[in-house]
């Protein structure tokens, strides 16, 4: 082969594709995360509501808020609902990582499943399995003898019942951080302090749990942060028994009444926003930069397994009954609750089955309209969002731009962004912006304010993969003539494909149950079934409330079993 | 084909500064290795010539094109430069077949489809990779990775040729074949190419010179005869070829090509070529290869004799490596026979060693 003439590389021209897209990627990333915060921000600092035209600007709102009657008690059950919600998780969460990941407990890895369960789940469904179980006229509340023993000792409606609620269901986070600590360290350090001595459970309490502290106060504080950001949990239990928390307090405020003061909605909202952020950089500091994005599993060797010895079947049971107590129970009953027309223990259940709650599910308009859209929002949402996130994730890593460390800190800012309070701001943006009003009524501004939501998420899931690729790979694409838009295109996406996928599920799973952000910024028309199960439950139809939620579980439990199936993606962490 | 020239050429990393002030011009069909440890700023240098990173000073021009111009704000980003770069890790794109692989920079260079699977087909039997053409870069070998990460530079007739260590992935005895490979295809396509590596026999057998570099400078740029047997300074010498280093005192002024009298830390003397002038009094290093060491016999031509003290023997295969102590320098020589006892009588000629001003650090 006579190679004797350099041909002319393919791309001489000045014109070059990566600065409108990076710059593009720049600021609709900007726009998503910036457009809810301003006018939150701009609100709490104005006289009147930011729509109409003659404010001015004020600090009044702070004061008004500060010296509120009752405000202070807001802060306080805020407080202290989410510090008990935090205790429960962790000691739930630490002890199942302990048991599941490091000793010998029977079927460690089956129970291990079940107990992430509450992850997959909304917060506001698991409530509604606990109202059917332990609510004033639940299953097992009617069965407790309290002709005998007196009133069940048990109640939903207060800040210690409301954070067994919440912990539960926020265990897994602590669950995974302390089991992805516990079998990432180096099991000779366990051996060593065995060989020296140790008896099983001293080197438990003197090696494996101070190993796992750094994971314990980071999950601590995530669970804080998510104690705080809680709203259906408040709204279900709380707001029945006069206990107000923030997030109820925006929600009763802002939306339920009729005339919103929106100074002070705004302050408050703004007020949640600066402890979050607070609370999150505290979380980025405890983490450190490198392990940002956790990734779980991975590891095949796992350590040597401690004996529990005789207590291996007591401690079994114990979890046993955890699990059913916990997560298994409260899910069996709303899912019986779906089939039946009345629960109690008192009739027998073949006199009352029946799939009359799906039939007038189906009936209604406003319900098979709120399941159409939840699929829409979550499938044509989820899909944008993945390739926003893409998109984010190569400029962020692979690209020279020139703000590309600023778009990485934009992109996970929404973790500091508290559900309600992005629907807030969302809200306001959309009714301040002109040209804007015909996405108001529509699932568009769901779609816009969830993506916002959950970019953090998705950035969390494309990221580690992402930087597994090796930078030769499109550098050999970019040397031989392919411009960054070409590479990124040809060569990074094919390999980011598992990734995405695993992406988009998980982005499918969280718009699917997200309730949140949504209930301020639905409209009739755009109902999806986070916001009917809210309405449907203060309208007292439990049936169809369980019907509805046994749905939504349904959907959620096949995606994740497909994409477990076919693809192996792990979807925690 | 086109000459490089590369001018003053600069790059920091923070207060590093990872490439300082690096010139160099290669003629048009030359093969020039850039040799040094890891981190000495070859890597770097190539980098900045492919355009995958952005120098801080300097200039660099390819044929007529300037690729990167500091003074004139001139970049070229890496697709428009024409460049052909063969990576260390070979970056060939797992999801696509051998053929798609080398295929590649052609679509992206718009030629029809009949002379494409031409070229690819002519490119794969330069490098005896042709019955491979379906197969996806995992199920090939490391040596047959590296065959055709080169077909795929090769096959768009690159302006310059860029190797980055392309043989440290392979083991020891594939890499003699793969070396000698590349040799006799280098000789046929007459490319202008730099070679990237740490290998001293890959820089001295391949190239027609060789740039050392230590510390992000040019240490010194000649044929691989010139600098294995004249090297500039001690890092050289010690890069290049194992090397012994022997401090010592010099015992009268000596001129320029002169014979050099010279005292070790334990009185013993001896004699050596200097090619610089030095003065009485000041310290100097000296440089022996192992091949210039010789056991002290009768019949020996001009030379010094020195004691020594043996630390350690060790067989290697054919030969015995001897370890020295000469005046408290550790020293080591290659025998046929292993010496007896524990002194040993050292010749040294007096031509071989090279002298080197002050004292050298890198003997150790």
């Amino acid at each position: 082969m006579g190679v004797t003439t350099g041909e002319a590389a393919p791309n001489t021209q000045p014109f070059r594709r990566e600065v409108p897209i990076q710059w593009g990627t720049f600021a609709l990333t900007l726009v998503l995360v910036a457009g809810p915060l301003i006018p939150v921000l701009l609100q709490s600092l104005l006289t009147g509501a930011l729509y109409e035209n003659d404010y001015t600007l004020t600090l009044g709102n702070f004061t008004r808020l500060a010296t509120l009657p009752g405000f202070g008690l807001v802060l306080l059950n805020t407080a202290l609902l989410a510090g008990l919600t935090t205790l429960v998780a962790q000691v739930a969460g630490t002890a199942a990582a302990v048991l599941f990941g490091r000793t010998d407990l029977p079927m460690a890895r089956l129970l291990g499943e079940f107990f992430l369960w509450p992850l997959y789940l909304s917060a506001l469904v698991l409530s509604f399995g606990w109202y059917a179980v332990y609510g004033p006229s639940g299953y097992l509340t009617l069965l407790w003898p309290s002709s005998l023993l007196g009133d069940a000792p048990w109640n939903l409606y207060s800040l210690a019942g409301m954070a067994l609620v919440a912990g539960v269901s926020q265990a897994p986070l602590a669950y995974i951080y302390c089991l992805s600590s516990a079998t990432l360290t180096d099991p000779t350090l366990e051996e060593s302090a065995r060989i020296a001595g140790a008896g099983t459970f001293r080197t438990l309490w003197r090696v494996t749990l101070p190993l796992m502290k750094p994971a314990i106060a980071y999950s601590a504080v995530l669970n804080f942060t998510v104690g705080l950001e809680l709203l259906s949990i408040p709204l279900i239990f709380g707001d029945p028994a006069g206990i107000t928390v923030l997030t109820t307090f925006l929600f009763n405020n802002g939306i339920s009444s009729p005339r919103p003061d929106h100074g002070l909605v705004a302050t408050a909202a703004a007020l949640m926003l600066v402890i979050v952020c607070a609370l999150v950089w505290l979380q980025g500091r405890l983490l450190g930069n490198t392990r940002r994005f956790i990734t779980m599993g991975g590891k095949a060797t796992r350590p040597r397994p401690f004996r529990l010895g005789r207590l291996r079947w007591p401690l079994f049971a114990l979890t046993v009954l955890y699990l059913l107590a916990t997560v298994l129970a409260p899910m069996g009953t709303l899912i019986l609750r779906a089939f039946t027309s009345f629960l109690s223990p008192m009739i027998p259940l073949g006199e009352v089955l029946t799939i009359a709650n799906f039939t007038a599910l189906f009936d209604y308009p406003v319900y098979t309209r709120a399941i159409w859209n939840s699929f829409l929002v979550s499938l044509i949402g989820g899909a944008l969002a993945t390739g926003l996130i893409g998109l984010i994730a190569i400029t962020v890593h692979r690209s020279e731009f020139r703000l590309r460390g600023l778009l990485g800190y934009l992109a996970l800012f929404p973790r500091a962004v508290p559900g309600v309070v992005a629907g807030i701001g969302f809200f306001y943006a959309f009714a301040l912006l002109p040209g804007l009003g015909f996405l108001r009524n529509s699932i568009w501004i769901l779609v816009i304010a969830f993506t916002m939501r959950f970019i953090p998420a998705g950035i969390g899931a494309v990221a580690p993969m992402l930087l597994q690729v090796s930078p030769d790979l499109d550098r050999a694409a970019r040397v031989q003539g392919a411009d960054w838009w070409t590479a990124s295109r040809r060569i990074m996406l094919p390999l980011m494909r598992p990734a995405l996928v695993g992406c988009f599920t998980i982005l499918f799973i969280s718009f699917f149950k997200e309730y949140s952000t949504a209930i301020f910024l639905f409209a009739p028309g755009s109902e999806v079934i986070g916001t009917a199960l809210l309405q449907t439950w203060v309208q007292g139809e439990i049936g169809l409330v369980a019907a509805l939620a046994t749905l939504q579980v349904a959907v959620i439990a096949v995606c994740i079993a497909a994409v477990r199936g076919f693809f192996g993606v792990k979807l925690h962490g | 084909m086109a000459e490089l020239l590369i001018e003053g050429l600069t790059k920091r990393y923070g207060a590093i500064n990872a490439v300082e002030d690096v010139s160099l011009h290669v003629a048009d069909g030359e093969f020039v290795t850039l040799l040094g440890p890891s981190g000495c700023g070859k890597s770097t240098t190539l980098a900045a010539v492919a355009g995958l990173d952005r120098a801080d000073q300097g200039r660099i021009a390819v044929g007529g094109t300037v690729y990167f111009d500091a003074a004139r704000g001139i970049y070229l980003p890496p697709e428009a430069r024409g460049c052909g770069l063969v990576f260390q890790s070979y970056a060939l794109w797992p999801h696509m077949t051998v053929a798609e692989n080398v295929g590649f920079p052609l679509t992206l260079r718009k030629v029809a489809r009949a002379e494409l699977r031409r070229r690819v087909e002519e490119v794969l039997a330069l490098v005896e990779m042709e019955r491979f053409a379906a197969r996806y870069p995992h199920e090939l070998s490391g040596g047959q990775q590296q065959r055709v990460a080169l077909a795929r530079t090769l096959v768009y007739q690159p302006a310059i040729l860029l190797l980055d260590e392309p043989l440290s992935n392979l083991d020891a005895k594939l890499r003699d074949r793969a070396r000698a490979w590349l040799g006799a295809l280098r000789t046929r396509l007459k490319l202008t190419t730099i070679y990237v590596t740490h290998d001293q026999i890959e820089a001295l057998s391949l190239s027609d010179r060789v740039v050392v570099m230590n510390g992000g400078r040019i240490a010194q740029i000649g044929p691989p005869q010139e600098i294995y047997e004249h090297p500039a300074d001690p890092f050289v010498a010690d890069f290049i070829g194992t090397t012994n280093f022997v401090p010592a005192r010099l015992l009268a002024d000596v001129a320029g090509g002169g014979r050099a009298q010279l005292e070790l830390a334990d009185g013993q003397r001896l004699e050596a070529h200097s090619e610089r002038p030095a003065r009485a009094g000041s310290r100097v290093t000296l440089a022996y290869r192992p091949e210039h060491m010789l056991p002290a016999t009768a019949a020996m031509p001009e030379g010094s004799v020195l004691r020594t003290r043996i630390t350690s023997r060790a067989y290697v295969g054919g030969l015995w490596q001897v370890g020295l102590d000469l005046a408290g320098s550790p020293l080591r020589l290659e025998a046929r026979q292993p010496p007896m006892g524990d002194e040993f009588s050292l010749w040294l000629p007096h031509a071989g060693g090279i002298l080197f001003p002050g004292a050298a650090d890198v003997a150790a």
